[in-house]
């Protein structure tokens, strides 16, 4: 008890809004060591509770079709970080960066959403963020 | 004669002047903390702690608040979106059948229609990292949280718990009383959910015992929770969770959509 309380919580928020969930534990499902990257294009996008959702259809170097989803934080946080339902077009190319599936399905959750032409959606979470670098 | 009667003058005459001196700079020292006391207070001349309140980056657990906690208290540290691995509790002992139950559990569970919106209690819901409102009255106080649209109302008014057979719920009853600045909230009447959210899930029996304090400058709201359970749990857990005034925000509704179940065993 005498160690907390000389302690200050340094909360892990990576970058203002949490990656934490809204309902499933984010580190039981995915590993936040693993930081990857996808680009594809969107077939739906769900902007709804407990987690929005991208879906892509990835083309492969090796000519294959992958269909990914992606998991994003809940909209109320998007919300915050800039994002709108009209946010995400269904058709439109985009580079996801985020947060691989521990169990290695075409899955992950969203940090980063970038448009064909090189806008960022929103503002995204910062995978360097260091929270004993905060004050 | 007359020097020592001078000097005697002049040393009472130092005296006093650094009495009054001292008086004075206490007067003043006095003031100076009033006026940094800016605590908004209602009518009834309580601490206001009504409006929106965001989790605070930065957790620094108040003294005066976790020196209040029993005996037999873990303080968990997984406030915000520190969430713990499957098999990890933060120091909470847990009893053998719950043990077995969280050492049972399998996270894809929870991933399906059925599931997905079913919202936590407050134990955890409380946690972080969703914003509330506070709405505060004289005999009730309400709590308005985003997470899953829970809203919990703090009756002030001294009644009792209802009988142990009143209807559960995900937020409880809830009475609440002031000690001086202190808001101590008492908590029965809870459904069974998860404390950890990695398969450790608390009975419909929990206690659960909260303070809020509102730092002088009235920005921020600190508080413990601290909970218990005999039929789950050896000793007892609590969380410090600190959050920051921001006016002009609301929180937006949830809404939970079931559907977001079913994804997951779609991807491949």
């Amino acid at each position: 008890m005498k160690t907390l309380l000389r302690r200050v919580f340094l909360v892990t928020f990576l970058g203002g809004a949490t990656v934490a969930l809204a309902h499933h534990s984010f580190a039981v499902f995915f590993d936040p060591e693993r930081i990857i990257s996808v680009t594809g294009k969107v077939t739906e996008f769900q902007f709804r509770n407990p987690h929005g959702e991208i879906g892509l259809e990835v083309q492969t170097k090796d000519g294959r079709t992958e269909t990914w989803l992606v998991e994003t934080n809940a909209p109320s946080f998007l919300r915050r970080r800039g994002w709108t339902r009209d946010s995400v077009k269904i058709g439109e190319t985009l580079t996801i960066e985020g947060w691989a599936a521990r169990d290695g399905k075409h899955y992950m959750r969203l940090r980063k959403a970038t448009r064909a032409d090189g806008t960022v959606i929103g503002v995204p979470l910062d995978a360097n963020f260091d929270p004993e670098k905060e004050d | 004669m007359r020097s020592t009667l001078g000097v005697l003058a002049l040393a009472c005459a130092l005296a006093l002047t650094a009495t009054v001196t001292q008086a004075a700079e206490k007067d003043s020292a006095n003031a100076s903390r009033a006026s940094h006391d800016s605590t908004v207070r209602t009518r009834a001349g309580r601490p206001d702690l009504s409006g929106f309140w965001d989790l605070s980056r930065t957790q620094r657990p108040d003294a005066g608040l976790v020196a209040k906690l029993p005996a037999n208290t873990v303080l968990l540290e997984d406030t915000g979106a520190t969430e713990f691995p499957p098999g990890e509790f933060g120091g909470l002992k847990v009893k053998p059948d719950a043990l077995a139950a969280a050492h049972r559990w399998k996270p894809e569970d929870d991933m399906t229609v059925s599931r997905a919106c079913q919202p936590p209690s407050i134990v955890y819901a409380t946690q972080g990292p969703f914003p509330f409102e506070i709405h505060q009255g004289t005999d009730l106080i309400v709590f308005k949280y985003e997470y899953f649209d829970l809203v919990r109302i703090i009756f002030m008014d001294g009644r009792p718990h209802p009988p142990a057979d009143a209807p559960h719920s995900k937020v409880g009853h809830s009475v609440g009383r002031w000690e001086g600045d202190e808001l101590v909230v008492d908590t029965t009447h809870l459904s069974a959910a998860t404390i950890t959210n990695n398969g450790l899930s608390h009975s419909d029996r929990v206690h659960v015992v909260e303070r809020f304090k509102l730092s002088p400058d009235g920005g921020t709201l600190m508080s413990t929770m601290w909970f218990e359970d005999p039929e789950v749990l050896e000793n007892r857990g609590a969380r410090y969770i600190e959050w920051t005034r921001k006016p002009g925000e609301y929180v937006y509704p949830y809404e939970c959509d079931p559907s977001f179940g079913s994804k997951y065993t779609q991807a491949k």
